[in-house]
Parts: structure tokens; C-alpha cells; sequence
């Protein structure tokens, strides 16, 4: 789009090979949320649920603040754990999704897309109990 | 009398700096008192007590604990007593174990969350006074909340290990701190799992509510404002300073409220609401969600739920 100059790097998911465009200075979950995968969870955003678990398995993120001990423990943060939108991508980045994060992603592209695995995650997704 | 209402709640937030930006300037409270150890005490313009928010420097974000407040100090002694007999153990902080607070009556619900009830808390009074009071006062920052309301907790609940602690939280409410049920969801093929609550020790349709959850959490803290318009104003404010909107503005068709949901710094809930939704009171028939509605009790408009809402919580 020529309205959008910022430079942006290629941030693959391991588990699909799935590979989005996010900027430099965006989160890796702001980024992936444009992949238009259903059930992507954008939790508060701020580090403090936990829901975007993913693991930097190649590649620089820089942090765009705190993420709660709660849900990425330091020994998980040595092994490259964090919270989606709490980094951005400083190059290209491979990561993995983790916890509550790798549900949308188990699904293959072409089943998400479906409208009976739609109603399902939809269901599944939404009970309280 | 007991328990008269909510008296304050500590969450832990990750950015003291941009926590207390946020509650000042999104919400519109005034830092009151800050502690040795840097915990920071705020109010909101309406309330006339020290303080009813306090947030704690931390590495994760959730709940210390919430504290209600009750009538009288003996009230604290008779309730102990009563907390005891159901079989929840008490402890007895001592008067400045908090500053400006006397002594506190500290447990934890069925469910793990901590409360803690007090009797005193220092005086300072509303910004408005008391003698021919104006209806409210110049220089409100933000949505200008008027005071914390209640609080939503996440309620660790497993039918099929028989776990609820939705239900024992409500059977102790009840019991052991008077508050009286008016809203209830049932769940299930018959409908008789308790999945969520919402009671009253006021005259408002909740003082706590409780909600079931895979593990136990702060779901949300909820400001009071006055109208529907104050929440448009509150949402067009977290525009303004690019705060997360969790649920723009819309009603619940449980309580009635007018609300707005976001999420502080360090990702804890805050609603800001309007509309005191009916008369809370004892005998008022409690009225009960199914399954099938639940969405409309939530977001009366749409009656979806939305995914975020229901598994996000700290």
C-alpha cells in the first residue's frame, strides 16, 4: 500500500509455514492477527493475560514491555518464550505458537476455513464450563 | 449491619509509572498516598474515604485482594465468629497494617481469592465537600469516574471433578456476610450448575460477582459513572490515549448496565458503567440465565459472546 512506509520483516509460524508482514515497531500478535485466522486470540494486549504464548525460535524481537511471570516463567524466557504482544520483530523471525495461542493454529488453513470447523470453534471456543 | 460496601481493591501491575498514568488520566482517579515500599494509593472525586485502589509494583499482573467495608468495629469481631463457623480460618491484621486503615479481618473465599474487611479508614472527604455541594468538580481528567463500584472474579470450576466454586462462593457470601443473590446463570443438560452469580450487600444489583473459569482470577474492577453518555465520553477518552478497548460501548442484559470494558497497562479489566439497573433488595425475586441466553445476559445487543470476554482474565 503506498499510504504504509514502514519497514516491515517476514515473521513465519513454524507449526504451518504460515508467513505474515509486521513492522518493526508493531507486535508479532498485531501482525498475525492480520492472517485472518479465526480464533486468534487478542487477549488485553498488555502482558498480562497470557493467551499469545509463542517461543522465538529464530531471529531478534525487541520488547514493547513487561510480560507477567504469571504466564512465561524465566527459565520458559531463557528457551525464547513470550507473549506475542509484548515484542516486536527486530529481522525475520521464525516463531512458534504455544499454550491457548497454538489452538487456531492446529486447525489446517483449508479447515479453519470451513463453515462446520467455524461453528465448531465458535462452540468450542465459547462454552464457560 | 456488617458489611456496608466495597472499600478498595490491590492489583498487581508491571508499570507502576504507567499504571498510575492510566487510573489518573483514563480514569480520572487522584493519587492519595504513596507507601515505603511504593505502593500507590488512589481515589476517585466522589468518594470520601482515603483511598479506594491500590497498586502494587510486581512482576505479574491479578489481584492482591479486595476489602469491603463494614458498619461498625465490633461488626468485625461478629463476623469472624460467623466466617469461623463456616469453616473458613481468619487472620487479624492490626490496626496500620495498611496505611491509614484500621485493624483488617483477612480470609480467602472458597474459591482462593483474598478478602479482607476493615471497619476504619481515614477520613478525607469527596472533592465536592459537604456543605452546599456543587454536583461535581472542575479539573476531572478522563472518564471522571465517580467511584469503584464491584469487582468480577474468575472462579475455578470443574463439573465433572465436582469443583465449583462459583456456588461455595455464593453459599458463603450469603451465609456468613449477609450479601443476598440477584442474578444467576444455570448451566448444563438440566440446568442445574450454578456457573455464574452476581450479589448485593447495597442497593445495586452487585456489589461481587462471580463467574466459572478453568482457574481462579480477577476477571474485572468497575468505576461508576453517571449516564449513557458518560460512557461514550470514557470510551471516546481510551481513544484518546490509545488505551485497549476490551467491548465498546453497549448493555448487558444482565444487571442492565451501560458499559465499557479495557484493560490497564499491565492487561487487569476495568469496566467503567452506567445505570443502576433496578433496586437490589432481599426479597426481590433473583433472576435466573439459561445456557441458551446466556449471550444476551452478557451483550444484550448482539448476544454473542465474545471469545476475549469470557477466557481473558489475570
Amino acid at each position: 500500500m503506498i499510504l504504509d512506509t514502514c519497514s516491515k520483516v517476514a515473521v513465519c509460524v513454524a507449526q504451518t509455514g504460515e508467513t505474515y508482514a509486521c513492522a518493526t515497531d508493531e507486535s508479532l500478535l498485531r501482525g498475525m492477527l492480520r492472517l485472518g485466522r479465526k480464533g486468534i486470540p487478542a487477549g488485553c494486549v498488555n502482558g498480562g493475560c497470557g493467551v499469545c504464548k509463542v517461543r522465538i525460535v529464530e531471529g531478534r524481537v525487541h520488547a514493547l514491555g513487561p510480560v507477567s511471570r504469571a504466564h512465561v516463567s524465566a527459565d520458559e524466557e531463557c528457551t525464547g518464550m513470550t507473549l506475542a504482544c509484548r515484542v516486536a520483530p527486530a529481522c525475520a523471525v521464525t516463531l512458534e505458537v504455544a499454550g491457548r495461542l497454538s489452538r487456531p493454529f492446529s486447525r489446517g488453513p483449508a479447515a479453519a476455513a470451513s463453515p462446520q470447523s467455524t461453528q465448531m470453534n465458535q462452540r468450542g471456543d465459547e462454552r464457560w464450563v | 449491619m456488617g458489611v456496608m460496601r466495597i472499600g478498595h481493591a490491590s492489583l498487581r501491575v508491571m508499570d507502576i509509572d504507567a499504571a498510575v498514568k492510566h487510573y489518573e488520566n483514563v480514569l480520572g482517579l487522584k493519587t492519595t498516598m504513596v507507601d515505603r515500599a511504593g505502593n500507590v494509593y488512589l481515589k476517585c472525586w466522589d468518594e470520601w474515604d482515603k483511598y479506594s485502589l491500590i497498586l502494587t509494583p510486581s512482576d505479574r499482573a491479578g489481584l492482591n485482594h479486595v476489602a469491603y467495608k463494614v458498619e461498625k468495629d465490633a461488626d468485625l469481631d461478629l463476623l469472624k465468629q460467623r466466617i469461623e463457623a463456616w469453616g473458613v480460618r481468619t487472620t487479624t491484621l492490626p490496626e496500620g497494617t495498611l496505611p491509614a486503615t484500621g485493624r483488617m479481618l483477612q480470609f480467602d473465599l472458597p474459591s482462593g481469592h483474598q478478602m479482607r474487611l476493615y471497619a476504619t479508614k481515614e477520613y478525607v472527604g469527596t472533592e465536592v465537600g459537604t456543605q452546599s455541594p456543587d454536583p461535581w468538580p472542575d479539573g476531572l481528567k478522563g472518564a471522571g469516574a465517580h467511584w469503584l463500584d464491584h469487582l468480577l472474579l474468575m472462579c475455578e470450576m470443574n463439573p465433572a471433578a465436582g469443583v465449583n466454586t462459583v456456588a461455595d462462593n455464593t453459599r458463603f457470601m450469603n451465609e456468613a456476610l449477609d450479601f443476598f443473590l440477584t442474578e444467576q446463570v444455570m448451566v448444563g443438560p438440566d440446568g442445574s450448575i450454578q456457573a455464574a452469580t452476581w450479589m448485593a450487600c447495597t442497593s445495586t444489583p452487585h456489589d461481587i460477582a462471580f463467574v466459572g473459569a478453568p482457574t481462579s482470577g480477577l476477571h474485572h474492577i468497575a468505576f461508576f459513572l453517571d449516564s449513557w453518555h458518560d460512557v461514550l465520553k470514557a470510551a471516546d477518552v481510551m481513544a484518546k490515549t490509545k488505551t485497549r478497548i476490551d467491548v465498546a460501548p453497549t448493555r448487558h442484559g444482565i444487571t442492565r448496565g451501560e458499559t465499557i470494558y479495557f484493560f490497564d497497562p499491565s492487561g487487569n479489566r476495568n469496566e467503567t458503567f452506567a445505570g443502576l439497573g433496578y433496586l437490589a433488595q432481599r426479597d426481590r425475586p433473583v433472576t435466573t440465565w439459561s445456557e441458551e441466553r446466556l449471550g444476551s445476559g452478557i451483550f444484550f445487543h448482539t448476544g454473542d459472546l465474545v471469545p476475549s470476554f469470557t477466557e481473558v482474565y489475570t
